[in-house]
């Protein structure tokens, strides 16, 4: 009798300490991107009783990558409604893995989109057209909410970029993602060159986005690509600069 | 010679100095413990059984080649993942669950105990069996998964190498570069681990419960109710700490379960990791800390539940 | 004085069994004392409270009043348990090892290492009879190998006191004949050894002094010959008496005082016809008669 109620003592003494501990390393995990899902009622509507206990278990990746070769099958029967709510599934497990939001608004914006605006049973071009956009908008819904979970990294803001450069034809945004990205640790070093050329096709912010080529073009060599001449000396013209200021002659020869 | 003439040539040995010879603290006993209970634990058959199963589902992730590389390496690194997760978990419950009891049953426990071992040992040294099974179990899975993985690697890097073969050297480097990284991450290394000191809580946490069970099967439910409870303990405990206008019961119940179970969640942070979520020192050292910290904690219990059991 | 091999002070032992009211009495108020190179028979029927101060002498279980001693050391001490070796009833050892494993093992328990555990298991295996079964799984083991298996284990360490309990239950004649050889042999190097059991007729072969457990309660005690002599009779055996003789011993104790009870041949007991008739020869084969 004595040593039940000694051991309850220890576990209610443990379990007082352990309390804030345990809360403290729950912040310092979702402070540092782990432990991002939250288990409540909303998501076992979602995913259902089998699922959500398996998820809630540790086998939350397991789950996702089951949900995602269901997509995958989808995708061969171009059910593109059941993709959505599968990838919608996906992210909600998954929202640290970039594949997923990443190939989600790629079948939005890209492959249903296409399919969309080349749907034989539908005769109005208006009405395919708007379809289309609206895949778009689901397309651009999934890079938003996966960079708002992923912000420490640039790959959903790249994705971001050339979807507004591809498909909403929309430069300034692009450039700006484009910049998000390549202020971010591990952006590959094209990511600055793409923010300046896609500024470069801005109406009105020629001299920003001669400026920012130019002090690209000044770092060296490896910056001096064929594309990045090509639009100093397209900006140049535009801007009618004096000759002294331009960039060489000579790499209109390597232009060519 | 009959038995008996031989018998009377027997010198007793060192009669005198018995009483010299014994040690309030041997690591030399609570290791014969050690290595006879994972003797005993590789002949379980469940054993075997969890252990090919984790094999076949990291095998069959080779079978994924029908996706994209990164696609593929995502699938495969979280199938293995999981099966050395659940193996580990299921072992740690299962294997110790029996430890106690069947010792007790079968009064091997009797031979043990009236030898000069402290409770306290031969309950250090059960326990002890069963995480150095559970580390060999997951150093060999691990091996496995690594196998795989490389292998899988290098056959999607060959195929690229193929596919690019009149490309810029620069633009080849940048591809193996991708396949490598979508590949191998350095910081499964530490998610392995923490999956290895989850499994440990529960084993102690087995031992713990199997002191006062009155059967394998009650331990075992009682532990699948400690699981399921125990990853829910976070969403209890945060709902708990904020002020809501919930009812005295519910709080109450809330209480219970923040305070007496351990917040499992901590543990799984290698989906998050194989994702490219980064683990800095800080959030590995602590995690791993109140890993142990529950594991000693639990394992003293049993031997402070043990100490005072009639046999 | 020296200190006995086991004292027993006052000890009573309660079981309290939850959800009843009443609780078991397995041991009340018991004193014993055994001395250091006798052999001891705690003898009694089932649940008459023999296991159970066994175990409370090795510290197994705990008293609810008393104390029980080895060598002058408390039971409750671990360091007692370094004097003492353990035969419990039907033990049932780890059935994957083999003998020599066993023996190891349980050496290694007991602080032996290297070279000195290895003779000591060989010592062991060659007094109990088990030389040629040292790399045989306990799985294969008959009874009577398993007994004397456990027999070695509980000697491992040289105990000077050895408790058996029930040592040969179960076990076959020629096993139970084993058994008892090597209690009396372990008797004449001077080890006590503590013995329970319900087969009066073998106890009665080896004890030195018996203690009779009735519902918890010592009722009889002391030395074996004293306890079960008839006090006011006397047996003679005489090898190739002639009839005449015979019958001049019979007249002679009708004219004293003396009455005569009983006169018959001399019997040999069942168990040595027994083992004599399975006796087996050098090869093996059962001898025909």
């Amino acid at each position: 009798m004595m040593r039940t109620v000694a051991v309850l003592g220890v576990l209610i003494a443990v379990g007082t300490l352990k309390l804030p501990i345990e809360s403290n390393l729950a912040a310092l995990h979702r402070q540092e991107h782990f432990r991002g899902v939250e288990f409540n009622l909303d998501l076992r509507e979602k995913i259902g009783q089998l699922g959500f206990i398996a998820a809630l278990s540790g086998f939350r990746a397991m789950v996702a990558d089951a949900l995602f070769i269901q997509a995958f099958a989808a995708w061969e029967n171009t059910e593109w409604g059941r993709m959505l709510l599968l990838f919608r599934h996906i992210t909600t497990l998954q929202p640290r893995v970039l594949l997923f939001w990443d190939t989600a608004a790629w079948h939005m914006a890209w492959n249903a989109s296409v399919a969309a605006m080349n749907d034989q049973t539908q005769p109005r071009l208006a009405l395919r057209v708007k379809a289309q956009r609206e895949y778009f908008a689901l397309g651009k819904d999934f890079l938003e909410r996966g960079i708002k979970n992923n912000p420490d990294r640039p790959d959903l803001y790249e994705a971001l970029a050339r979807l507004y450069k591809e498909k909403y034809k929309d430069h300034e945004r692009a450039s700006e993602y484009y910049a998000k990205a390549a202020a971010l640790p591990g952006a590959p070093t094209f990511d600055r060159r793409f923010s300046a050329y896609e500024l470069s096709y801005c109406e009105g912010r020629e001299r920003e986005a001669y400026e920012r080529l130019r002090r690209l073009y000044d770092e060296g060599p490896p910056e001096r690509l064929p594309t990045l001449i090509k639009r100093l000396k397209f900006l140049e013209d535009k801007l009618g600069m004096p000759q002294e200021q331009r960039i060489p002659d000579k790499e209109d020869k390597i232009a060519k | 010679m009959t038995d008996a003439e031989h018998a009377s040539t027997l010198q007793p040995f060192n009669a005198s100095t018995s009483a010299k010879r014994y040690r309030p603290f041997s690591f030399s006993r609570i290791y014969a413990i050690t290595i006879n209970t994972v003797t005993e634990l590789t002949r379980l058959k469940v054993f075997y059984v969890l252990l090919i199963f984790a094999l076949l589902l990291i095998g069959s992730s080779i079978f994924m080649a029908q996706f994209s590389f990164q696609q593929e390496f995502q699938i495969l690194k979280d199938v293995s993942l999981g099966a050395i997760s659940l193996f580990t978990s299921l072992l740690a419950i299962v294997a110790t669950a029996r430890l106690l009891p069947q010792d007790i049953e079968d009064r091997t426990v009797y031979t043990i105990l009236a030898k000069p071992v402290p409770r306290l040992e031969y309950v250090l040294g059960k326990i002890s069996g069963v995480l150095l099974l559970l580390a060999i179990s997951t150093v060999v899975m691990g091996a496995a998964f690594l196998l795989v993985l490389y292998t899988r690697e290098q056959a999607v890097m060959h195929a690229t190498l193929r596919q690019m073969s009149g490309a810029p050297p620069d633009q080849v480097a940048d591809a193996m570069r991708t396949i490598r990284s979508s590949a191998f991450n350095i910081d499964i290394f530490p998610g392995i681990v923490i999956i290895y000191l989850k499994a440990c809580l529960l084993a102690a946490l087995t031992l713990f419960v199997s002191t006062f069970a009155t059967s394998n099967i009650f331990t075992i439910v009682v532990m699948a109710f400690i699981y399921f409870i125990g990853h829910l303990q976070a969403t209890a405990r945060d709902y708990w700490l904020q002020e809501h206008s919930s009812g005295l019961v519910t709080r109450v119940f809330l209480a219970v379960v923040a305070l007496f179970f351990p917040d499992l969640q901590a543990f799984n942070l290698v989906d998050d990791i194989v994702a490219g979520t980064a683990i800095s020192l800080a959030v590995f050292a602590k995690t791993a800390v109140l890993g142990v910290f529950y594991t000693v904690i639990y394992t003293l219990l049993a031997a402070f539940v043990f100490y005072g059991k009639e046999l | 004085m020296t200190n006995p091999a086991v004292a027993v002070h006052g000890l009573t032992k309660i079981f309290s069994v939850p959800f009843h009211r009443q609780s078991i009495v397995a041991v009340k108020d018991l004193n014993l004392r055994i001395e250091p190179g006798e052999v001891y028979g705690l003898l009694g029927p089932n649940g008459s409270g023999k296991s159970t101060t066994l175990k409370i002498i090795l510290g197994l279980v705990s008293p609810t009043r008393g104390r029980t001693e080895i060598f002058g050391r408390d039971s409750r001490l671990v360091e007692s348990r370094e004097a003492v070796g353990f035969l419990p009833e039907n033990p049932y050892f780890y059935k994957y090892l083999t003998g020599k494993e066993t023996l190891l093992f349980f050496g290694r328990l007991c602080g032996l290492r290297g070279a000195k555990l290895k003779n000591r298991v060989n010592e062991l295996l060659d007094l109990v009879g088990l030389s040629k079964a040292r790399n045989r799984r306990l799985g294969t083991y008959s009874k009577g190998m398993l007994q004397r298996i456990g027999l070695a284990q509980a000697l491992i360490h040289d105990p000077r006191l050895v408790v058996l309990d029930e040592p040969t239950a179960g076990v076959d004649p020629a096993g139970s004949r084993e058994i008892r050889d090597l209690i009396l042999d372990l008797k004449q190097r001077g080890i006590t050894v503590l013995l329970s059991s319900h087969l009066l007729a073998q106890a009665q072969e080896i004890c030195d002094r018996v203690g009779i457990l009735a519902d918890g309660v010592l009722v009889r005690e002391g030395h074996l010959q004293e306890l079960i002599a008839i006090e006011n009779q006397t047996e003679f055996v005489i090898a190739d008496a002639s009839d005449e003789l015979v019958r001049e011993i019979e007249s002679f104790v009708n004219r004293s005082r003396a009455k005569l009870i009983e006169r018959r041949k001399s019997t040999t007991t069942l168990e040595r016809l027994f083992l004599e008739a399975t006796a087996k020869n050098d090869e093996g084969v059962t001898k025909q008669k």
